[in-house]
C-alpha cells in the first residue's frame, strides 16, 4: 500500500488538492456511486445558470441574492474549520467518526474565493460606500461618516482584505485537511501534536478573520450602521449551521449504507447538544444585540432594526424569533429526541434553512426597506451554490476514508457512550 | 510494510489511550486518596491556619470599621464626584462577581464537556464562587445611599402599592445575583453529601458532636446505587441549568453599562466580552489559590501539574477573546465615525487614566500570552505571577470602564477626575479579609477536593481495571509507568 499521499493536478486541486487514498477498512469507505456529488454539482451549476438569467433581467437583486448565498456556504465552511480546530485543541475523542465530514467540508474555500468574483463585479450595486460622490466634498451627496471610513472602506482594500482571509482559511484547512489524510495512510504519530499547533495559531487568527469579514461582507451593506457583537453573531450562526451540516450529511451516508455503525446514537446525541447550546448562544447573542440597541435608542444604531421591523420586515423578524430560536430549543432539548436520527435530520435542514434565512434578513431590507418578500433568485443562488459546495464536499468524501482511520482516539470514539 | 504489521499498528494506534496522563498521580489507592484530603478537616488545626486566619480576619474587621463608617456618615466619604457616581464599589462589584464565575464554570461547564480534571478543582472553586459572590453582593448593598431601604428592590407586596421597575438592569442584578448565589450553594452542596457521608463515617465515636453535625448534614447518604443514580441525574441537571446562569449573570451584570447610552458603555459586545473576562479572571483566582493550597496542603498527586497546565490553557484562550473584545471595541469606535465613541476611546489611551489603562492592557493582553510556551504554562512560579497580574488587569479593566466612560462623556462642562478616598481602598482590602475567611473557614471544615469525584476518575474505578492481574498488581505496575489510564 502507498506509504504516502500524493498532490492532485493542478485543475482537480481546487476540488480536492490530493489525488484518492486506499483505505484499510470497508466499513471506513465510501460505496455510493458518483450520482452523490454528481447529481448535486449539476443542479448547482444549473441553478447558478438561471441565475445568470436572473443577473441580466436585474443585476442588483442577483448581487444581493448572491451575497447572502456565498455568505451562506462560507460561513459552514467556516464553522466547519472551527469544528475541526476545536476538536483538535480540546483532544476531543467522541467526535473523531464524524470528522472527516467537517474536514472535507473546509475544502470549499478555494471554490468559494474563484465565486466571489460575481460579488466584486457587483460591488458597485451591493456596497453603498463605493459611491465615489459620497466621499467627494465637493459633491452635493458628499457623506462626512461615510467619508470618515473611507480609510477602512475603499475597494482595494476591502479586496485586499477578502484575499487575506481567504489565504488564511485555505491555509488552515489545508493544513488539517491534508495532513488528516496522510495520517489515514501513513498513520504518522507526530500528526495529532501537529494538527493542534496549527489550530492553536489557527483559531486565534480565525477569531480575528471571520469578525472582520463579517463586519466587510455584511454590516457594511449598510455602512452607517455598527455593533461591536456583530462578529459573534456571524460566528456564533455559522458554528451552529456545520453541526447541521455534519449531523445532515452523516445521516444521509448512513442511510446510503455506509459508514457502518462507527457512528451511533451516541454521537448524534453529542451533535445534537451543541446544535441545542449552540441554538441558544446564537438567542443569546442576538437578544443581547438587539435588547442593547433598542434600550439605548440611540438614532444612528436604531435605525437598522427599525428597518427590520416595518413594511413587512417584522413577518420575518417574528419568524427568526420563532423559527431559529423558540421552535428548535423545544425540539432539541430531550434526550430522546437528539438519539432519533430521523428527527435530527429534519431538525439539521431546519436549521440550514433558518441559517441561510438569518442572512437573508441581515442582508436584504438594505435592498427592499420598503418591500419585505423574496425574490426567485434568493432561492435560486442559495441552492445553487449550496448544491455545489454540498456536491464537492462529497466528492472529496468520495476519494479518501470516511472515518480519520488511523486517528489514535478512533477506538474510543466508536466505543463512546454519552454517561 | 505487510497487511499484517499494518492491521497491527492499526490497532495499536487506535488503543489510543498512550498519550493520557493520569489525572490522579503517584500511583495512590482509593483509601490514600481519602486520607490525602480528610486528614486536614480532622487533624488539630496548624499554627500557620490560625496565623493566615488571625491576618484575614483583620482584613475583615477594616471591612466591618469601614462599612460602619460610611453607614453613619453617608456615601459622601468615598471619592465618588458628579460625573463619577460609579466607584471603587462597582469596580468592586464586577471583579468579585466575575471572580465568582470560574468556579461556576469549573463545576458546571466542564462537566458538560466531560472533562475529568476538573474533579481535582471543583470543590474549591466553588467555594470560592460562593465567598466572591458574598463579597460581591455587599458592594450593591452598601453603595446606596439609603441602606435600609433596600429591601424596595424587592417585589413585595406593600401597603403603597409600588413596585420596582423591572427595565432596570440594577434590579436584574438584584435577581441574576441572588440565584446565583442560591444556585451555586445548592450545586456546592449537592456535590458535598457524599464527601460529608465519608467524613461522618470517619468519626471517632468519642467525638459525638462532630458526629452528629456530619450525619446532620450528610442528609443520611449511605452511598447506594439508588442514591447515585439520582445524585448524577440531579447533578447533571443543576449543572445544565448553571451553565446558561453563569452566562447569563454576567451579562446581566454587563447590561448595567451597555443599556445606557454612555460613550463606552453602550456597546453591543458588552454580555459575551464580560463573561470571558470573569472566566479569565476566575481562573486567575483559581490558580492563585490552588498553587499555594496544593503545597501547603501537600495535594501535589491530586492537583497534578498537568491540572495546573489545562487551567493555564484557558486562561490564554478567554485572555485572548478578552484582548479580541479590546480590538474590537476600539475598531468599531473609529468605524462608528461617532466622535463622543472615538474620544472615548482616544481618552482612555491617552488621558488622565492612561496609566489605569496601560495596567489593564499590559497584564491582560501581554502577560497571558507567555502561556503560548509549554514551558512556561508548567512553571508554578511562572503561572502564581501570571495569575496574579491577571487579577490586577482584569480590576482595572473593570476600572477603565467604569471610570473613564463616566469621568468624560457628551458635555465637557461636566468633566471631572474622580480620586478615591482611604475608604474606599479600606472597602476594598476588607473585602479581601472576608473572602479569605470564608475560605479559610471552609479549607479548615470541609473537604477541599471532592473524594468521591476523584475517585470515580482514577484507573481503579474502571470495571475491566483488575482484569490484567487478578489481583490488580499487573494494572498499578502500569499506572506507575504512567502508562494504563484504565482499560483493558
Amino acid at each position: 500500500m502507498a506509504k504516502t499521499v500524493r498532490r492532485s493536478s493542478p485543475l482537480t486541486w481546487l476540488a480536492d488538492p490530493l489525488q484518492p487514498t486506499e483505505a484499510t477498512g470497508a466499513a471506513f469507505r465510501f460505496t455510493g456511486d458518483m450520482r452523490w456529488w454528481l447529481v448535486p454539482v449539476l443542479i448547482g451549476a444549473a441553478l447558478l445558470v438561471v441565475s445568470l438569467v436572473g443577473w441580466a433581467v436585474d443585476p442588483r437583486q442577483f448581487y444581493f441574492s448572491y451575497l447572502v448565498g456565498w455568505v451562506f456556504c462560507v460561513s459552514l465552511a467556516l464553522g466547519a474549520l472551527y469544528f475541526v480546530v476545536i476538536q483538535h485543541l480540546t483532544k476531543a475523542r467522541w467526535s473523531v467518526v464524524v470528522r472527516r465530514i467537517p474536514e472535507a467540508l473546509t475544502w470549499a474555500f478555494p471554490i468559494l474565493a474563484l465565486l466571489a468574483i460575481p460579488i466584486l463585479i457587483g460591488m458597485h450595486d451591493l456596497f453603498h460606500w463605493t459611491h465615489h460622490e459620497l466621499i467627494d466634498p465637493e459633491s452635493p451627496a458628499y457623506d462626512p461618516v461615510l467619508a470618515g471610513k473611507a480609510p477602512y472602506l475603499n475597494v482595494p482594500f476591502f479586496i485586499g482584505r477578502l484575499v487575506f482571509y481567504f489565504a488564511v482559511w485555505t491555509l488552515v484547512a489545508y493544513r488539517l485537511y491534508t495532513r488528516s489524510i496522510r495520517q489515514d495512510v501513513t498513520g504518522d504519530p507526530e500528526i495529532p501534536a501537529l494538527q493542534r499547533k496549527t489550530s492553536a495559531w489557527g483559531l486565534a487568527l480565525m477569531a480575528v478573520t471571520t469578525a472582520f469579514a463579517s463586519y466587510d461582507l455584511l454590516m457594511s451593506l449598510d455602512p452607517h450602521w455598527f455593533s461591536t457583537i456583530f462578529g459573534v453573531y456571524f460566528f456564533g450562526g455559522a458554528f451552529l449551521a456545520a453541526f447541521a451540516f455534519i449531523t445532515l450529511s452523516a445521516i444521509l451516508l448512513q442511510r446510503g449504507g455506509m459508514l457502518g455503525r462507527t457512528v451511533t446514537a451516541e454521537h448524534y446525541h453529542d451533535l445534537g447538544k451543541f446544535m441545542f447550546g449552540f441554538t441558544v448562544f446564537w438567542a443569546y447573542i442576538a437578544f443581547s444585540q438587539y435588547m442593547l440597541i433598542w434600550y439605548g435608542n440611540l438614532p444612528e444604531e436604531t435605525v437598522w432594526y427599525r428597518h427590520r421591523l416595518e413594511h413587512g420586515w417584522e413577518a420575518h423578524s417574528a419568524v427568526l424569533l420563532f423559527g431559529h430560536f423558540v421552535i428548535p430549543f423545544w425540539a432539541l432539548i430531550s434526550r430522546t429526541a437528539k438519539r432519533i436520527p430521523a428527527l435530527m435530520a429534519f431538525m439539521s435542514v431546519w436549521v440550514l434553512v433558518l441559517h441561510w434565512f438569518d442572512y437573508h434578513w441581515i442582508a436584504m431590507p438594505v435592498l427592499h426597506p420598503e418591500q419585505a418578500g423574496f425574490h426567485w433568485l434568493d432561492f435560486t443562488c442559495w441552492l445553487g451554490l449550496f448544491a455545489l459546495t454540498f456536491g464537492l464536499c462529497f466528492y472529496r468524501l468520495s476519494r479518501h476514508s470516511l472515518v480519520p482511520e488511523r486517528d489514535p482516539y478512533l477506538a474510543r470514539s466508536i466505543e463512546f457512550v454519552n454517561a | 510494510m505487510s497487511t499484517a504489521t499494518t492491521a497491527k499498528t492499526v490497532a495499536h494506534a487506535g488503543d489510543g489511550y498512550h498519550d493520557d496522563p493520569p489525572l490522579v498521580a503517584g500511583n495512590l489507592s482509593f483509601h490514600e486518596v481519602t486520607e490525602m484530603v480528610a486528614v486536614h478537616t480532622e487533624k488539630k488545626t496548624p499554627l500557620a491556619w490560625y496565623g493566615a486566619f488571625s491576618l484575614a480576619n483583620i482584613g475583615l474587621m477594616i471591612l466591618l470599621l469601614s462599612v460602619a463608617y460610611l453607614f453613619w456618615n453617608g456615601v459622601g466619604v468615598w471619592g465618588l464626584n458628579n460625573p463619577v457616581g460609579w466607584g471603587y464599589a462597582i469596580v468592586n462589584f464586577v471583579f468579585w462577581v466575575g471572580i465568582g464565575h470560574a468556579g461556576t464554570l469549573i463545576s458546571a461547564i466542564l462537566y458538560l464537556f466531560r472533562q475529568q480534571w476538573r474533579t481535582a478543582i471543583n470543590r474549591s472553586a466553588e467555594a470560592m464562587t460562593l465567598f466572591a459572590v458574598i463579597c460581591a453582593l455587599l458592594f450593591p448593598t452598601i453603595h446606596v445611599g439609603r441602606v435600609w431601604a433596600i429591601y424596595w428592590t424587592l417585589p413585595i407586596p406593600n401597603q403603597m402599592e409600588m413596585w420596582p421597575q423591572f427595565k432596570s438592569p440594577l434590579l436584574w442584578d438584584v435577581f441574576a445575583v441572588s440565584v446565583y448565589f442560591t444556585v451555586s450553594l445548592v450545586f456546592w452542596y449537592v456535590g458535598l453529601i457524599p464527601d460529608l457521608a465519608t467524613l461522618r463515617d470517619r468519626t471517632p465515636a468519642t467525638k459525638k458532636l462532630r458526629q452528629k453535625v456530619l450525619a446532620f448534614f450528610s442528609l443520611g447518604w449511605s452511598g447506594a446505587n439508588r442514591h447515585w443514580r439520582n445524585y448524577e441525574k440531579a447533578y447533571l441537571l443543576l449543572a445544565a441549568l448553571a451553565t446558561p446562569l453563569v452566562l447569563s449573570v454576567h451579562s446581566v451584570v454587563s447590561f448595567d453599562f451597555a443599556v445606557s447610552i454612555i460613550p463606552g458603555w453602550h456597546t453591543t459586545i458588552f454580555p459575551p466580552y464580560f463573561v470571558a473576562g470573569a472566566i479569565f479572571s476566575g481562573f486567575g483566582m483559581v490558580m492563585t489559590l490552588m498553587v499555594i493550597a496544593r503545597k501547603v496542603y501537600n495535594m501535589e498527586n491530586i492537583i497534578t501539574i498537568n491540572h495546573l497546565e489545562k487551567m493555564n490553557i484557558i486562561i490564554l484562550l478567554t485572555g485572548t477573546m478578552v484582548g479580541f473584545a479590546y480590538i474590537t471595541e476600539f475598531f468599531i469606535a473609529w468605524y462608528s465615525g461617532v466622535p463622543y465613541e472615538q474620544y472615548a476611546f482616544i481618552n482612555r489611551a491617552t488621558g488622565p487614566y492612561a496609566w489605569a489603562y496601560w495596567i489593564m492592557m499590559s497584564c491582560n493582553l501581554l502577560f497571558p500570552q507567555f502561556f503560548w510556551i509549554k514551558k512556561l504554562r508548567r512553571n508554578v512560579a511562572f503561572m502564581f505571577v501570571v495569575s496574579i497580574f491577571v487579577n490586577i488587569g482584569m480590576w482595572f479593566e473593570r476600572f477603565v470602564i467604569v471610570v473613564t466612560s463616566l469621568h468624560r462623556d457628551y458635555l465637557p462642562s461636566s468633566w471631572d477626575y474622580y480620586v478615591p478616598t482611604v475608604v474606599d481602598v479600606a472597602t476594598f482590602i476588607g473585602s479581601f479579609g472576608l473572602f479569605f475567611t470564608l475560605f479559610l473557614i471552609f479549607l479548615r471544615f470541609v473537604p477541599m477536593v471532592a473524594i468521591a469525584e476523584v475517585k470515580m476518575v482514577m484507573p481503579q474505578a474502571d470495571p475491566h481495571f483488575y482484569e490484567h492481574g487478578g489481583d490488580g498488581h499487573g494494572a498499578a505496575h502500569e499506572v506507575k509507568a504512567g502508562k494504563h489510564t484504565g482499560k483493558a
